[in-house]
Order: structure tokens, then sequence, then C-alpha cells
């Protein structure tokens, strides 16, 4: 089993990993010497984050995270019936999303963004970031269009389907806490309403026509929420 | 919204979503349209989108549209687009009124949140469940915590403990005990909500022996070190069957094997340690295994 630096921060900060992946983590470590060695090493450094006083990070440091996210914001979106999802990209997310909880803790000043209404998405091409977007609203478009693209292609089997969805909340409440920590109570309180719905889905009760309901009504409200983190406000009144 | 007035790069982007949508499930053409055409409103100046979203909430559309239309008067932060949610969450029923209270939540606006607790008196059990939600998605413990001590009905209260739980609303459900008094509920929302030093008040406290055996078989469910230890610690100190085989059933719950192995080692009763033996067997414990050789080979343990 070969465990990534991303999953051990995971395991670091007990978040973002289910139960199963944590106790195979904890079972490795107990095995592997060389994982435990570096995990220590992970451990102190994130420990030392932990421990610092909240500074303003250095500004090569913060363009590093920057083109990080921006990186993972400007792959191209997925046809919804492209290539079958691939419940990994979550995996991103979640190292991503460790990455926005690391920046925000080391004192990044992040732009605060309430986004107002914007002009029209279009449907197959991603937006442009704008410039002046925050790591944060980068990260949770990430996030949102992850999650489009995972419901949009929904795993027949059960296990899996469950599987994909319980990365999915994993996701969403990590970024709830992000919009918390950044003053985002507008986001966040979408996000806690996505995991009201995702549970229902999740939770496999439902039958074939109330499933595409749930999930058709979910995708429209991601895609009106990415919409307004698509561009800055605007002013044109003659939009629509 | 008079389609024809849209721009013509507007309904070359809708018409494709709208195809989508229509595949995708039992929503007819024309929801469909009517559906893309509510997402471009995101796009809208709040002036323009509230007046179009009230025309659809107003008119003869499918449920499926006018939910539609209630997300995006949650994302227009007006008081006028809060009333018109509010409304809707008074005069409507069914789904929609579901969805109206959910839309309340993710709105926001104290006005509207403090309104939701006369929708929940006056609503059935769907409703009123509506009504947590809305609360959970504001993060509002506070209000939930008023309907539970105003809570008349057994399963109302349980319900608004269940929630709090759920939210990690520690402070709100330390004043419930206090209000409403212990309940096998309250004691899984501690649990749920990682509270360790009310689980640890309960588990310590020997006047009501059956929310006593609950509080420490709850004190498994924490997964932490502290929880274990005191686990551990509550059956050393204990005389008592029940409170001792609570302490195991939680050791078991939190998969704390090397606890039970102490226990087993420490021990010198052949009876305990038959027990001991079965909880570690039934964990598949990694350490059973030197416990069972030894135990062949007629070693002390």
């Amino acid at each position: 089993m070969t465990i990534s630096d991303d999953t051990l921060t995971l395991y670091f900060y007990t978040d973002g990993l289910s139960r199963r992946e944590r106790q195979e983590v904890a079972a490795a470590l107990q095995t592997d010497r060389a994982l435990g060695a570096r995990y220590a090493a992970l451990s102190a450094e994130l420990q030392q984050l932990t421990d610092a006083p909240a500074v303003d990070a250095p500004a090569d440091l913060v363009q590093r995270l920057h083109d990080c996210v921006d990186r993972l914001a400007e792959l191209p979106a997925a046809a919804p019936d492209a290539a079958r999802f691939n419940v990994s990209s979550f995996f991103w997310g979640a190292a991503l999303a460790a990455t926005l909880a690391i920046g925000i803790f080391i004192g990044i000043t992040v732009t605060r963004e309430t986004p107002d209404l914007v002009v029209p998405r279009m449907a197959e091409v991603p937006a442009p970031m704008p410039p002046t977007t925050s790591p944060f609203v980068r990260g949770l478009r990430v996030h949102l269009q992850n999650s489009e693209r995972g419901l949009s292609g929904l795993p027949p089997g059960d296990a899996e389907r469950a599987l994909l969805l319980m990365n999915i909340i994993e996701q969403n409440r990590l970024f709830e806490r992000a919009a918390v920590q950044n003053d985002a109570d507008n986001l966040a309180r979408v996000l806690r309403a996505f995991e009201l719905v995702l549970a229902r889905l999740a939770a496999g009760d439902l039958d074939a026509e109330e499933t595409d309901a749930l999930r058709n009504k979910l995708l429209f409200e991601l895609n009106v929420v990415l919409t307004k983190l698509s561009a800055p406000p605007s002013t044109d009144s003659q939009t629509i | 919204m008079p389609i024809r007035k849209l721009p013509l790069f507007c309904l070359l982007v809708l018409i494709p979503a709208a195809a989508v949508i229509a595949a995708d499930g039992d929503v007819s053409d024309a929801d469909a349209l009517k559906i893309a055409a509510l997402e471009a409103l995101a796009s809208a100046p709040p002036e323009r989108a509230l007046p179009r979203a009230k025309m659809i909430l107003e008119g003869d559309n499918s449920d499926e549209v006018k939910e539609s239309a209630l997300f995006i008067l949650s994302q227009i932060e007006t008081p006028e687009a809060q009333a018109l949610l509010l409304e809707t969450a008074r005069r409507s029923s069914g789904d929609l009124q579901i969805e109206a209270i959910h839309m309340l939540g993710i709105g926001g606006d104290a006005t509207s949140l403090a309104a939701l607790g006369a929708i929940y008196a006056a609503g059935d059990s769907e409703v009123r469940d509506a009504v947590l939600e809305s609360y959970l998605i504001a993060n509002d413990p506070q209000s939930i915590l008023e309907l539970a001590i105003a809570a008349d009905v057994e399963a109302d209260l349980e319900a608004a403990i269940e929630m709090l739980g759920a939210m990690g609303a520690k402070k709100e459900l330390q004043a419930l005990r206090e209000n409403r008094g212990v309940s096998e509920s309250l004691i899984e929302a501690y649990a749920i909500s990682g509270d360790l030093e009310s689980l640890r008040a309960i588990a310590s406290d020997g006047s009501n022996p059956e929310v006593q055996v609950q509080a420490i078989e709850g004190l498994g469910i924490l997964h932490h070190g502290d929880a274990n230890a005191l686990l551990l610690e509550i059956y050393r100190a204990s005389d008592s069957a029940d409170v001792r085989e609570a302490a195991l059933d939680g050791m078991f719950i939190a998969n704390y094997d090397e606890g039970l192995l102490q226990l087993y080692r420490d021990s010198s009763d052949p009876t305990e340690k038959r027990a001991l033996l079965e909880y570690l067997t039934m964990m598949d414990s990694d350490g059973i295994w030197d416990v069972i050789d030894s135990a062949l080979q007629g070693e002390p343990q």
C-alpha cells in the first residue's frame, strides 16, 4: 500500500479520511518503519505550523499556493457523458483542501469575497478565473466542479455510488469549514444544504426517479453557485 | 420571463443545457428550459432576477421549476427575496413548503429564521423536521435549543437533540441537560458531538444505573484516548457487574483492544479472563494470537 504525503497530512489533521482509511494508515504506520519516519518528519513540520504564531506567508509560498489552485481549477470540465468520474480526483480535492487549510492557518491573507450576481457561465467551457478571486473561492470552485462531474456520472453500483457520495460529503465538509474560517457564511450555509441532499442520495433508500430528481436539483444548485463564483458582480442590467 | 427577450447568446447556452436536463430525467422540455433560464438568473442583478423568480412561483409551474426559483431567491440577499421565501414557507404545502423552509436556512436572515418557530408549531412532523434542518443549514443551534426546551412531544425533543448532536452543539446540549434532564438520546448526542466531559459526569454518577450504563457505552463512540483511559479506569474501579460490562462494551465499540489486553494480562480470575478473551476474539485483535498461544501452552499472562 502506497501512502502519499497528502494522505498523511489529512491523517495528521484527523480530517478528510474515512474511518477505514485512517485505520489503514494507522496499521501501515505500525508496520512500515520508513513510512513512520516520513510521518514523523511531516508531523513535526505540521506541528511547527500549528504552534507558530499567525504571520504573513512568504510571497513565493503564496504564489505557489495560488498557482497550484489555478492549475487544478483550470483543468477542463468533463462533459457529463464523457469518461466515468474518477474518485481519485476527490483525493486531489482533499489535498487541495488540506493545502488551503494550512494556507489559512499560516495566515495567508485571503480576499474576503461575497460574490454577487454575475454574468452567465457558458455551459461547456469553464469560465476563466477572475484574477482577484481568493484561493478559498478558487478551491471551492474546484470542489463544486468535481462534485458536478461526480453527480453527473454516478456509478450504478450501490457500494461504488455510496463511496463516491461519501467522498463528496467529506470534501463538502472541509470546504464548509473553510467557508466559516473565511467569513463566507453565505457559502457555508449553501454547502450545509448540499450536504443534506448528498446524505439523502447516499442513504440509498430512494427509487430511481427520486434519485434523478434529487440529483438534478443538486446539479442545478451547484451550477447556480458556480455561476456566482465565476466572475465579479455584474452591473449590467441588460444581461437578461 | 418572455423567452424572446433573451439575447441570442444566452439561448445558445440555455438550449443545450436544457436538453441535458430533459434527457436526464422526467422533466419536460418546457420545464427544462425554464430551469435553465432560472439558472441564468444567477447572473442577473437582483432587481432583474427577483420579479422573474416571483413570476415563476406565482405561475402555473411544476414543483421542480418552483423549487429552482426558490433556490435563486435564497441567493438574492434582499429583504424582498427573503419575504417571498417566508411567504412561500407559510402558505404552500408539501414539497414546496419543505423546500422554502430549507431555503430560508440558506438565506440566513435572522428575522426569517425567527419566524420559522411559528411554522414549526403549526406544522406536521415533516415540516418540523424541515425547520430543524433549516436551523442546521443556518448554523443556529440556539433556535433548536429553544424548540427542544419547549417541546411537549418526546419525538420532537429527540429530533431536536439529534440535530444538536449532529451540529456538535455541546453548549446547547449541556443547557438541555439542565432543562430537560438526561435521556438516552441526549447521551447519544453527547457521544456524537464528542462531549467527553458531559459523558464523564453521567458515567460517574450512579444515581440512575440505566443512564450511567448508556453513558459508559457512549464513551466508546468518542474514539478518543482520554475516553479509552476513562473506560479502563471505570472498569477497574467499579464493583458493579453492569458497569464493568458497559465499560467492556465501550472498549469494544472503541475498538480499544489494547485496553482489553491489558485487563486480560492483569487479571488472575479465569472467569474474567474468559470473558475478556471473548471480546478480544470478536474484535479480531492482533494481540489475540499471543494470548491464545500462551493460554494453550499454559503460561501465565
